[in-house]
């Protein structure tokens, strides 16, 4: 009977949850999924994470290749994300050219390495002028069931933390690059950008990590991505207006789920150390 | 033999495996939520995800209705981190499509494809590590997507590889062993009725080593449909369990 109302009328099944400060998943309206990492599953990667955050799953891989930088930037290397939507993750995606919510979220986990500073690029370089590292980050959704855009840049920022870079040097008489794959250097990741999605429902609720269902029925969405003591990016793209006092409650949030997410990685890492 | 020593002296592989041993096989069914069926396995490193969608009615254009039986739709993908250089194209290249190919005949071959005509079933494959293999893991991962989304099929699909070095038929070969130039057969199979579904084989092989190969490829589909179909009784087990609380 539950299940007949849910579907056929999905708003006022939500309201009535809603009224009573909870979500038909029995989380309070503030409360994240629970979160899972799992860090270095993928060998054929030089970093790799795995997230789940309840049922939506993630998964990043960075590859690392040598190219020649460009020249106004001769010591800069270069940071490629790239998300994934694939036909596999959920039925409404087709098979073919990624989508624009793909293209969305490749620009905006872009954003957020560069706003968050995370990463500095020059630490890529190998041979200024010659030779640098790029990083390559594809992120696919494995199960979609929202709130994808969060999930991605966990898993981005997890993998970044677990990749590990060949040391290359220049040898001068040979006039080559050598590789030494017995020595490993980890990435050097400055900050932690942790991204907070929020979701309007009728209006002025405000839901914390939006599931599929929710997504579909919000009428608008604000994401605050902060960087450990930082606010680096704020992203609200139309929808319903909010007031001051609700997007710093939206802030403080993000602020505590910023510490909750750098404990998180901070924990499992260490239970992973290599 | 030159350069590496696939088969040692003592009789062991590059992997410390004897030449009939398979590699270990680790899966799991009802992965995800959003799709009707999905599982992941690991065939030693290799690593494959396969979700299935359907029957549903047809996508797209509705000239590629079947009006006798079911449209089965397959996609082949590999993870741009799946292998050792950087995948330019996850989708899409020739080795990837006739992948695509390939699993679309072997899936009509099993599935009882004139139960739900005019309709479609999506089977979408992703590779995450690959160590050779990448075909059989695709098929064994997709049979156990199917089963998990409940679509009627003649039996099991499962697949396996082989290979022929130094006088020995060698089992389930890895990416060094695929890749070193010596024969591969690859065979999917319906393990109860012993039918052959899909056969391929590249490279040399002489006729009369053909015989041995062929029985071990075929053994090792039945091993790995012991295991595939442990996994199918402890997930049904699990979920049962789980509704006689309710």
């Amino acid at each position: 009977m539950a299940d007949d109302s849910r579907l056929a009328r999905p708003l006022e099944y939500y309201r009535k949850f809603i009224q009573n400060d909870v979500r038909p998943d029995e989380r309070s309206l503030e409360e994240f999924r629970p979160t899972v990492l799992n860090i270095g599953c993928i060998g054929t990667a030089e970093g790799s994470a795995l997230v789940k955050l309840g049922t939506t799953s993630v998964i990043c891989g960075v590859k690392a290749e040598i190219a020649a930088p460009k020249t106004e930037s001769p010591k800069k290397g270069y940071i490629v994300p790239n998300v994934e939507l694939g036909p596999m993750c959920c039925s409404t995606f087709r098979p073919g050219p990624p989508g624009d919510q793909a293209q969305y979220l490749s620009v905006f986990t872009n954003q957020v390495i560069q706003h968050s500073k995370c990463l500095d690029l020059e630490e890529l370089c190998i041979l200024p002028g010659k030779y640098v590292w790029t990083l390559y980050c594809d992120m696919v959704c494995l199960n979609y069931d929202g709130n994808v855009g969060d999930a991605c840049v966990l898993a981005l920022l997890t993998a970044l933390q677990n990749t590990y870079l060949p040391t290359v040097t220049w040898n001068e008489d040979s006039e080559c690059l050598e590789t030494s794959d017995s020595t490993k250097i980890r990435l050097n990741v400055h900050s932690q950008p942790v991204s907070s999605t929020f979701s309007i429902f009728d209006n002025h609720i405000l839901l914390v990590d939006p599931t599929k269902e929710e997504e579909d029925l919000s009428t608008g969405q604000l994401t605050v991505v902060t960087a450990d003591e930082a606010i680096c990016l704020v992203k609200k793209p139309g929808g319903s207006p909010l007031n001051d006092r609700q997007l710093a409650e939206c802030i403080n949030r993000a602020f505590s789920r910023s510490k909750e997410v750098v404990r998180l990685i901070h924990e499992t890492l260490n239970s992973v150390e290599r | 033999m030159a350069g590496l020593e696939l088969l040692s002296e003592q009789g062991f592989r590059i992997d410390g495996r004897k030449p009939s041993e398979l590699r270990r096989i680790r899966c799991k069914l009802g992965v995800f939520n959003q799709a009707d069926g999905s599982a992941y396995i690991e065939q030693g490193n290799t690593k494959v995800l396969a979700a299935v969608y359907g029957p549903h009615e047809i996508r797209g254009s509705r000239s590629k209705i079947l009006h006798d039986r079911v449209l089965v739709n397959c996609q082949y993908s590999m993870a741009t981190f799946s292998t050792g250089e950087r995948k330019r194209r996850p989708r899409g290249d020739r080795k990837s499509k006739e992948m695509t190919m390939h699993l679309q005949q072997t899936f009509n071959a099993a599935i009882l494809t004139n139960l739900h005509p005019r309709s479609q079933i999506d089977i979408f494959v992703e590779v995450l590590q690959s160590d050779g293999g990448n075909y059989c893991a695709s098929v064994n991962a997709a049979t156990l997507a199917l089963i998990d989304a409940g679509i009627p099929m003649k039996d099991y699909v499962c697949a396996c590889a082989a290979s022929y070095v130094s006088d020995t038929p060698i089992v389930d070969i890895n990416y060094l062993e695929e890749s070193s130039g010596g024969a591969e057969l690859i065979v999917a199979t319906l393990p109860k009725s012993e039918q052959i579904v899909f056969l391929e084989q590249n490279s040399r092989l002489h006729e009369d080593n053909l015989g041995p190969v062929l029985d071990l490829a075929v053994k090792g589909c039945k091993d790995i449909h012991a295991v595939l179909d442990q996994a199918v009784k402890d997930h049904v087990a699990e979920a049962t369990a789980g509704s006689s609380i309710e």
